[in-house]
């Protein structure tokens, strides 16, 4: 049987095909030099967390971190935030983009630009600008973490949104609504038998990307005298190096460790199903 | 007792009596749906006919609750449903594009109308069971979409549409994403599940021959308006409209002058015979609508007509005429009589039926 491959060799001209000519040894020397740009920092900073008196090998940077209390209470506090501002925005994101994919196809670019508004305005207009919003409020949202969470929706719109807008765009969601409808369905059991389902990757690349946001985030903590993972790592780095270098390791790998779960978990399941958001949620992140 | 009259007598059901009253549906400056009215008797399979934007759609979208009409109501076996939602219509829909839910295997699909109503897993498996076999595809029942055919998947969506034991089934162009032998038979296929089940069904299509093979009867629609609902020989043979002629098989648009209240006389053809409700009077010029079939080809020596090209069709022949005053005549004739005029040989035309309508010439 023939088969029809690209041909790299003869490209019909262009910068493209000159690129491609090049062949197999230019192409991995490119890789090599990428990723060699970011991971000797990372091998550099775990190395440099590992050293001790006289160049020797300790854990000592991390023995005395994981026996900080406030190690684990801001790791707490940020892992709380994040779930909360996850469960927030999904909350959010979900009546949303479905109702404006179903019901208003033509507001779609509105609400996408809406949603990029956060990465032109400044973080700290964005947070003044809620705060003052929830003034009002009574104090176990005003006074609490709650309002940090209130604050990371409208930040970590632009990639929440996005994902989860790109997922919806790849199934024929006006359809499948039609159908469900059509059969008896209600909106409840519709979204829970047959939207959602459908739609899980998105939802889980617009939590991941926002909870990686929420574990990162310093300014808006900062402003708001909020003592959470990343400000904490900033306080340790003011007094000693090393264990700086070590908490910086250890927020990557928290970051890591579900973003790789995921990606197996997927690259298990797609066998054949269309992608969603989940491969540039990731990528996002990782870049991120 | 046939598998499908078995399963027709499980369902419990003839079809219902379906009435639409004035329908209208405006769309700002767009009027989609002008005052639709007609009536599908029990069982009957009605084909909504038209062009894009006819306004053919809308109707059905209405008529499953999916849309809601701005003026005009609709009555499901006598009960009006104008308001009720499309959840609690019992109308199962097979749509254009391909809706099954892509996490679900066909079984599956076919449960989940079944599944939201609540019933027990045992009737569910059986009754999905019993649909996909009416639809042939029992083999394939834990299937993913992905791994169906485009007219396995149309199929798996008409066994999740009658699971339900729809009181009413509407079909919105189910073949148009088909290929052609695909959509022929499963053309077939649905019309023998709607006969022996005797479902009230109303089916969406712009193909003519595709409304022409199906129907009981068709509703011509154009620019939100029904045109003409009867069957698919009335509908060719005795148009109620020009467009109707036009839009319904091919049509060639000849001067002519009346002769009597029964003939007209049509250039480069002759006496014409003709039916018209509109009183004619002798002498006036006219516009002759008339179908290819209708018309005769013989050999001849003057300059009037002239075979342009001929299209074989298998059973006969198209043979396309140059007209000095205007577009070519298509002429459909035998393939023995096709063979009688060679390629631009001068010919002469006759008629060998009546001509669909007569109009009044624009002056």
């Amino acid at each position: 049987m023939a088969t029809v491959t690209p041909d790299l060799q003869r490209g019909a001209g262009g910068e493209g095909s000159n690129v491609l000519r090049l062949g197999k040894p230019f192409r991995y020397t490119v890789l090599i030099l990428v990723g060699a740009f970011f991971i000797i920092p990372i091998v550099a900073s775990a190395r440099f967390s590992f050293l001790g008196n006289n160049n020797s090998f300790t854990f000592s940077a991390y023995t005395q971190l994981f026996g900080t209390p406030q190690f684990w209470s801001t790791l707490w506090l940020s892992v709380k935030v994040g779930v909360g501002t996850v469960a927030l925005t999904l909350a959010l994101l979900i009546p949303t983009v479905i109702f404006v994919h179903v019901r208003l196809p033509r507001l779609r670019r509105l609400f996408e630009s809406v949603s990029l508004l956060p990465l032109v305005i400044p973080s700290v207009v964005v947070t003044l600008g809620v705060i003052t919003s929830f003034r009002n409020l009574p104090n176990i949202i005003y006074g609490t973490p709650v309002i940090l969470a209130l604050e990371y929706v409208v930040l970590a719109l632009p990639y929440s949104y996005r994902t989860f807008d790109s997922a919806v765009q790849s199934i024929d969601l006006k359809t499948l609504v039609d159908a469900g409808q059509s059969l008896g369905a209600g909106w409840i059991k519709l979204l829970r038998f047959a939207i959602l389902p459908n739609l899980r990757s998105g939802l889980l690349g617009a939590s991941i990307l926002t909870f990686a946001f929420c574990l990162g985030e310093f300014a808006v903590a900062s402003l708001l005298s909020f003592t959470t993972f990343p400000v904490f790592l900033v306080q340790v780095g003011r007094l000693e190096a090393s264990q700086a270098v070590a908490l910086s390791l250890i927020a990557l790998i928290f970051t890591w460790i579900p973003l790789a779960l995921v990606m197996i978990v997927f690259s298990q399941r797609r066998g054949g199903r269309r992608g969603t958001g989940i491969e540039s949620a990731i990528e996002s992140a990782v870049a991120d | 007792m046939s598998e499908t009259t078995e399963v027709a007598t499980s369902l419990g059901r003839g079809g219902v009596e379906v009435e639409l009253r004035g329908l209208s549906r405006f769309f700002k400056e767009t009027t989609a749906l002008k005052s639709l009215s007609m009536r599908a008797e029990p069982g009957e399979l009605v084909v909504l006919l038209g062009p894009s934007g006819c306004g053919k759609t809308t109707a059905l979208r209405m008529l499953a609750g999916l849309d809601a009409p701005d003026e005009g109501n609709i009555l499901i076996a006598g009960k009006d449903v104008t308001s009720l939602p499309a959840a609690k219509r019992n109308i199962g829909m097979v749509f254009q594009s391909y809706s099954l839910f892509p996490n679900m295997t066909a079984r599956e699909n076919v449960e989940f109308g079944l599944r939201v109503r609540g019933q027990k897993s045992k009737e569910r498996s059986e009754r999905s069971d019993e649909m996909l076999s009416l639809v042939g595809l029992s083999s394939m029942a834990d299937r993913f979409p992905h791994q169906l055919s485009g007219g396995q998947q149309q199929r798996v969506a008409l066994a999740r549409a009658l699971a339900i034991k729809p009181q009413l089934l509407l079909l919105d162009e189910p073949l148009s994403a088909l290929d052609a032998k695909v959509r022929a038979q499963l053309r077939e296929e649905i019309r023998r599940i709607q006969l022996e089940l005797g479902i009230t069904t109303f089916f969406v299509t712009h193909d003519q021959e595709e409304a022409l093979a199906l129907a009981d009867r068709i509703a011509v629609m154009h620019q939100g308006r029904l045109e003409q609902l009867d069957t698919p020989l009335s509908v060719y043979s005795s148009p109620a409209t020009e467009f109707v002629a036009e839009f319904v098989g091919t049509v060639n648009r000849l001067r002519g002058v009346v002769v009597d209240s029964e003939t007209v006389d049509v250039e480069l053809v002759g006496k014409v015979a003709y039916r018209s409700g509109q009183a004619m009077s002798p002498g006036s010029r006219v516009q002759v609508l008339i179908r290819p079939e209708s018309l005769g080809v013989t050999p001849a020596n003057d300059d009037g007509a002239e075979v342009l090209s001929r299209s074989f069709l298998g059973a006969s022949t198209k043979l396309s005429i140059r007209n000095p005053g205007g577009s070519a005549i298509v002429v459909e004739v035998s393939v023995a009589e096709a063979a009688g005029v060679a390629d631009s040989a001068n010919v002469k035309l006759f008629a060998r039926g009546e001509a669909l309508l007569v109009r009044p010439a624009a002056v």
